[in-house]
């Protein structure tokens, strides 16, 4: 059987955005890699959101410039958070 | 032999090879339910979703994706827009060349207090932006007009109608559901507030895939109301896009499909699209030009309709030629009134209707001067 793919590599990655829709969440994860920044897409924590499914995590360090590219392609996110990768 | 398909306007076939692989390709890869879970095949068929999306906005000029909602048809597009945004005491005006799926939801809201007008197109079925705007009320609430007849084909000038509409302050509804792949259309340059399309005509995808583009400050009343995978923990309906009209699941195999068959006619290019539309015509329109019994309805020009041409021959009814056709020559056309009886009204043949043939950008020259042989060939029967 061919293995099945996970979500992304999320290591590192100790930023979070949470999405009301997946296709703002699947929209800002292109625009995030089209930009070269390492990004990847993980199952919604719900302790964080009810909304769904998906979240996009990011170094934290990069939040600025995160936030602006969400602005300047005018994607709605729910908020930004700090949480490191249990 | 499977015959000569003449009925593009209705649904077009065949459908680019890239189509049939990539529903095949999905269903045997990804599978998920997009948008619902984290997991991989959900993420994959978002992400096929938002390929297709993105895809279908660019194509039309349209900045922000997600303002482009996926629906099944363009009749249901039609219903959100002029359900969602007329109510009672509102005015709405439409033209004599609309067909059913705007006819029908508009007179449906007549029975809820919403009134209407429509505006009389010529008799090759072309509107005057001019008289259409002169229809308008100061309660006037949306503009119904069909960019390209789905009887005649005649192509309707979109952007005189919405620069007027603009001045007024009333919103634009464009029937796109013949012109979408073939006529060139930028929503945000023309400032369009409602496109409708259907994805399985000109745009080469397959049926039950349809779409509707939502301009910039307007919100509707959905037409379904359901689970949309996202603010799953309230019982109301959200109301960012493209989630508020896109309730349960979606035909994530069918909206696949559709991205190669916008791929197909992006890379064919528009212009080449309209050239083919136009040269099939007059080899249609040479070769029938000589026949008195035949009688063509429509602007009758290439570049000024879309790959369509309605016509009659004396003496005998639209089945029975459509039957002829069929049974000996293996055209399929389609005959009658085209869900749009009105614009049947308008050019004259009303209650019989027209043969309409329709073609698509597979239709080979070879095929169109068949079909006008075979008609001529109707014409001289029993001579």
């Amino acid at each position: 059987m061919r293995r099945r793919k996970k979500t992304g590599d999320a290591t590192g990655l100790d930023g979070i955005v949470t999405f009301f829709s997946s296709h703002h969440a699947l929209h800002a994860e292109e625009v995030l890699k089209k930009t070269g920044l390492r990004t990847a897409l993980v199952p919604g924590p719900r302790e964080i959101s009810p909304n769904c499914g998906v979240a996009l995590r990011f170094q934290w360090e990069e939040k600025k410039r995160v936030e602006s590219l969400f602005a300047e392609n005018r994607i709605q996110y729910e908020r930004v958070i700090f949480l490191p990768v249990a | 032999m499977r015959g000569r398909y003449f009925d593009n306007a209705a649904t077009s076939w065949p459908k680019p090879s890239a189509v049939q692989r990539e529903m095949g390709r999905y269903l045997r890869r990804i599978g998920g339910n997009p948008g619902r879970s984290g997991h991989f095949r959900s993420v994959e068929a978002g992400k096929t979703i938002l390929r297709t999306r993105t895809a279908i906005a660019e194509f039309f000029g349209a900045c922000d994706p997600e303002r482009m909602v996926f629906t099944k048809n363009a009749t249901e597009a039609l219903n959100t827009v002029i359900k969602g945004i007329l109510k009672a005491g509102d005015h709405a005006v439409c033209t004599s060349m609309e067909h059913n799926s705007v006819m029908r939801p508009l007179s449906e809201l007549r029975e809820k207090g919403v009134s209407f007008d429509v505006v009389e197109a010529n008799a090759a079925g072309i509107i005057d932006p001019a008289a259409l705007l002169c229809a308008l009320r100061p309660d006037t609430k949306l503009i119904v007009v069909t960019h390209a007849s789905n009887v005649t084909g005649a192509i309707n000038d979109i952007e005189k109608v919405v620069r007027g509409a603009r001045e007024r302050g009333v919103c634009v509804l464009v029937d796109a559901a013949q012109s979408a792949g073939v006529v060139p259309i930028d929503v945000e340059k023309t400032g369009i507030d409602f496109l409708a399309f259907s994805g399985h005509k000109g745009l080469l995808g397959p049926q039950g895939t349809g779409a509707l583009y939502i301009g910039n400050g307007l919100l509707l009343s959905p037409l379904i109301t359901g689970g949309t995978g996202s603010l799953s923990d309230r019982e109301i309906q959200p109301e960012f896009f493209p989630d508020r009209y896109e309730s349960g699941t979606p035909n994530t195999v069918g909206i696949a499909g559709l991205y190669r068959g916008v791929c197909h006619i992006r890379d064919l290019g528009l212009d080449k699209v309209l050239e083919h539309d136009g040269r099939l015509l007059e080899i249609l329109l040479n070769e029938l030009s000589t026949e008195k019994r035949v009688k063509c309805y429509g602007p009758l020009k290439r570049g000024k309709q879309t790959g369509v041409l309605s016509l009659n021959i004396e003496g005998l009814s639209p089945s029975e030629v459509g039957g002829i056709l069929d049974a000996e020559y293996g055209i399929q056309s389609r005959i009658g009134l085209h869900c749009a009886p009105r614009a049947h009204r308008t050019i004259g043949t009303f209650p019989d209707g027209t043969v309409r043939l329709s073609w698509g950008v597979f239709t080979k020259e070879r095929d169109a001067l068949f079909t006008a042989r075979a008609i001529r060939r109707i014409c001289h029967r029993g001579e």
